[in-house]
């Protein structure tokens, strides 16, 4: 079978709106998955809000670890960042996405990931429960139906920024997709491609996907979503693991399993 | 490739376009033009304001009448006695119309309403004309709302003695994209641009957010989040909503909607009351339509009063010898409306379902709307929420009151006492996708997606060397394709020919901040980086009036030809 994923990301960056104005995408290349820049980063997270649909979400993170390294190092200076339209100097510690001195909206800033947007600690395990307060105080001030009167300029910021938090929002909230952003920030790409190669595993798949399309009525089908669920927790709390100790192989095997997982509570789901 | 990819765009009058204001900011006045009734607020500098009209009314019938030389509306005019309403001349009920074809049943439904509606049951637009001397005068659902926004934007702008050219529209969930260009036509006509069309219940939705608000600032309120399903019921349209709100911001989780009103009420006590009356009524005869007036006044006053008292004494003389003399209890009424009621109680419960939010979860339950006064919907409500039903609210003001405070945010508008700092969240209200996998309907972007939005699929061909496939754009929930909403369509061409589920067809839809949808299509072929040819971007919807029939004849001119399939995950 050929790879299904690749027009993704190109077919994105022509919708002008994806496109932060500054930004200069080489999509049709070859070698630009490995030239790979933090907007194209960006380009492909954006795609990622099909997580829904399970197949494409992996695909869609196909970019170079080098740069990831090199992003995630270079630490936010918040002390030199200027607001554009007042030049007031960002303040505290918050990450500099809104002014409130001038109650713009700033350009966005690649090198400020999902969890200082939600002023998180980067790691694995964090609570959920406050994401959604956070996600909504950033709207209010960063959503595009709060700058209809604003320039052009501006509220293409507020689209790019508002849709930038939508996106980090659904990222942490989401365990599989918090654990893929989190590697990914570590430059280890996860890719969905890459055959399973753990017989176990490929035992376990074909079991469940039987047992799934054996399933007679309703309470089987339960039964077998609460085994996943079970299961998707297991291989949650192994990553945060695997993640804690620097261990990037056994986490890449975690995220494979709790794909299936999902991917098969999906499934389970859609008979339902 | 060096050609440039190339654009589709629709005509100008579709979009959502917002113009750059002037410096100095107008307030977006908000207009919730309802089924049977409707009114205009505007946030005053310190609160949100009904407006009234010369007769001092807030709420003013939804009519149309074209007795004289000039159209008048219910605004201005004011009618004689009700049975005025009901001879023919007065055009009402147009948000039903507005934008349907005539296979549609809720067209169907509106064929025995006093003024003539008239389908060929082709799939075109119905006709609808107006009684005057004895002559049907034509008109159309865009001209009958225009002349009537026209009035409403002349009152306002003497009260608010400025001109008045932003407005926020709430409109039925349920509407279609197809639906929306139809009112923001007949906004245009009317001089008014549209900022916002909002989904009826999440207009309530902010109205409630800015209550809890105030409630905080008030040291009453906790500043957790809240979870409200909002039920809204009117003479047209049964909307729903669950709204999460904290700190203002209400986050749209599920909609749920479909043109079940007052209306289905009345016409199912009329049936019951004379079960021939449909027949009766077809001809339109000048005799029928008076019988007709007759019997939907006294059947509209008797279902008001059923509100209040266990039973009603119907006498009506139908004027040709017969005379209906019938007491009706509220039983009787609940049993004519059966399905009616249980529509409403699985809209309530597929939109906590797709809320994924359980009854327990829920803080309040917000129920209004016209049909928020019939007993049988709070009780229905209560039973399924299985709590008490929120006092905080208007029925009949709530939606008009949150139209217009995203009237005044949108606007650009804030109130140093923070009653401004509100945002609404929306979701789609309907899924978007386009007809694969032979004749099903395939949503790109489901349905309680949060906007701005964009999602992508992977298609793939099903004939060998197809070079062109058709894309054709539907809106909707049900599985078969042409039971949706059509919002266009367009081919790819040029494919090169090779076997069939080699191409990598890849649809992306894209909901922006202005809600303009884009739709883009691309093609690669495996092996290879670059697109096979230009992609598409197509600005939706493209079709326009009667429309019913496109579906049918691209299917019978290309058959399964230009077809294609969705490419299979993997488990």
């Amino acid at each position: 079978m050929y790879k299904t994923k690749k027009l993704w990301t190109p077919l994105s960056t022509v919708v002008r709106r994806a496109l932060p104005t500054t930004c200069h995408l080489t999509p049709y290349s070859p070698n630009s998955q490995i030239r790979s820049s933090s907007s194209r980063l960006e380009t492909s997270s954006r795609v990622s809000l099909s997580l829904h649909y399970g197949h494409d979400f992996l695909g869609n993170l196909k970019f170079s670890a080098k740069s990831f390294c090199s992003q995630s190092a270079a630490k936010v200076d918040a002390t030199t960042k200027r607001c554009w339209n007042c030049d007031a100097v960002a303040a505290g510690m918050a990450p500099f996405l809104y002014c409130d001195s001038c109650r713009s909206i700033q350009p966005v800033d690649f090198s400020v990931d999902y969890f200082q947007i939600f002023g998180l600690e980067k790691k694995y395990e964090i609570e959920v429960d406050g994401l959604e307060g956070k996600y909504k105080d950033w709207q209010k001030k960063l959503h595009p139906d709060l700058v209809h009167s604003k320039s052009e300029k501006e509220r293409e910021y507020a689209a790019e920024q508002s849709a930038r938090v939508i996106d980090a929002y659904r990222t942490l909230s989401k365990p599989l997709a918090r654990a893929i952003y989190i590697l990914r920030l570590e430059g280890v790409l996860v890719d969905e491609e890459q055959t399973v190669s753990d017989p176990e595993l490929l035992t376990e798949i074909m079991e469940i996907r039987e047992a799934v399309e054996e399933a007679m009525d309703s309470q089987a089908l339960n039964q077998i979503q609460s085994q996943m669920k079970e299961k998707l927790e297991g291989s949650s709390s192994s990553f945060a693991n695997a993640y804690r100790s620097r261990n990037f192989d056994e986490a890449v095997t975690c995220i494979q399993k709790m794909t299936y997982y999902q991917r098969a509570n999906e499934e389970i789901l859609k008979k339902l | 490739m060096a050609e440039p990819a190339y654009t589709v765009a629709s005509d100008g009058e579709t979009t959502g376009e917002e113009k750059s204001s002037s410096s100095f900011p107008e307030i977006a006045i908000g207009v919730d033009i309802g089924t049977s009734q409707c009114s205009v607020a505007v946030w005053n500098g310190s609160q949100v304001e009904l407006l009234k009209n010369t007769r001092n009314q807030k709420l003013m019938r939804s009519y149309v009448t074209f007795k004289d030389e000039i159209p008048s509306g219910g605004v201005s005019n004011q009618l004689s006695h009700e049975h005025e309403l009901f001879s023919g001349a007065a055009i009402f009920n147009m948000k039903r119309l507005v934008g349907r074809v005539d296979t549609d049943p809720v067209v169907h439904a509106s064929k025995n309403l006093p003024f003539l509606v008239q389908t060929l049951d082709i799939g075109v637009r119905p006709f609808i004309a107006a009684l005057v001397n004895n002559v049907w005068r034509s008109t159309t659902p865009e001209e009958v709302l225009a002349i009537f926004l026209v009035e409403l934007r002349v009152m306002a702008e003497v009260q608010l003695k400025r001109p008045i050219r932003n407005v926020v529209l709430s409109i039925p969930v349920s509407f279609s994209r197809f639906q929306l260009t139809r009112i923001q036509r007949a906004c245009a006509m009317a001089g008014l641009h549209v900022l916002r069309l909002m989904p009826e219940p999440t207009a309530v939705a902010l109205l409630y957010a800015q209550q809890q608000q105030q409630m905080i600032h008030d040291n009453m309120g906790s500043g957790s989040e809240k979870i409200a399903l909002i039920f809204n019921m009117g003479a047209g349209y049964c909307d729903l909503a669950v709204t999460a709100t904290a700190g203002g911001v209400a986050q749209i989780k599920a909609l749920a909607g479909s043109a079940t009103g007052g209306e289905d009420l009345l016409q199912n006590m009329m049936r019951h009351l004379l079960p021939d009356s449909e027949n009766l009524f077809l001809g339109h005869g000048i005799n029928e339509i008076k019988l007709m007036g007759l019997l939907r006044v006294a059947t509209q006053d008797a279902i008001h009063k059923l509100s209040s008292q266990d039973n009603v004494q119907i006498d009506v003389d139908l004027g040709n010898g017969s005379r209906i003399c019938k007491v009706v209890n509220r039983e009787e009424f609940e049993e004519v409306n059966r399905n009616i009621f249980e529509k409403c109680e699985s809209l309530i419960i597929q939109c906590l379902h797709d809320a994924k939010v359980e009854v327990d979860d829920l803080t309040d339950v917000i129920v209004v709307g016209g049909c928020s006064y019939i007993p049988k919907i709070r009780d229905l409500v209560k039973h399924v929420c299985k709590i008490e039903v929120y006092k905080g609210m208007n029925p009949l003001e709530a939606a008009v009151c949150g139209a217009a405070l995203e009237g005044a945010v949108a606007s650009g508008i804030s109130d140093p006492f923070g009653s401004l700092d509100l945002l609404t969240i929306q979701a789609t209200p309907l899924g978007i996708g386009i007809r694969a996998n032979g004749n099903r309907f395939v949503p790109i972007i489901p349905r309680n997606t949060t906007m701005p939005a964009r999602k992508e699929l992977i298609f793939t061909t099903v004939n060998d060397n197809q070079t062109e496939v058709l894309i054709v754009v539907y809106e909707g929930e049900t599985e078969k394709a042409e039971e949706n909403h059509l919002l266009g369509y367009f081919k790819i061409m040029g494919i090169p020919p090779v076997p069939k589920g080699v191409p990598e067809i890849n649809v992306c839809m894209d909901i922006d901040a202005s809600n303009v949808l884009r739709v883009l299509a691309g093609v690669i072929l495996p092996g290879s980086q670059q697109p096979a040819v230009p992609v598409m971007e197509v600005r939706m919807p493209t079709v326009d009036d009667g429309h019913g029939w496109c579906a049918e004849a691209l299917h019978r001119s290309y058959g399964s030809t230009l077809d294609l399939v969705t490419v299979q995950k993997k488990i």
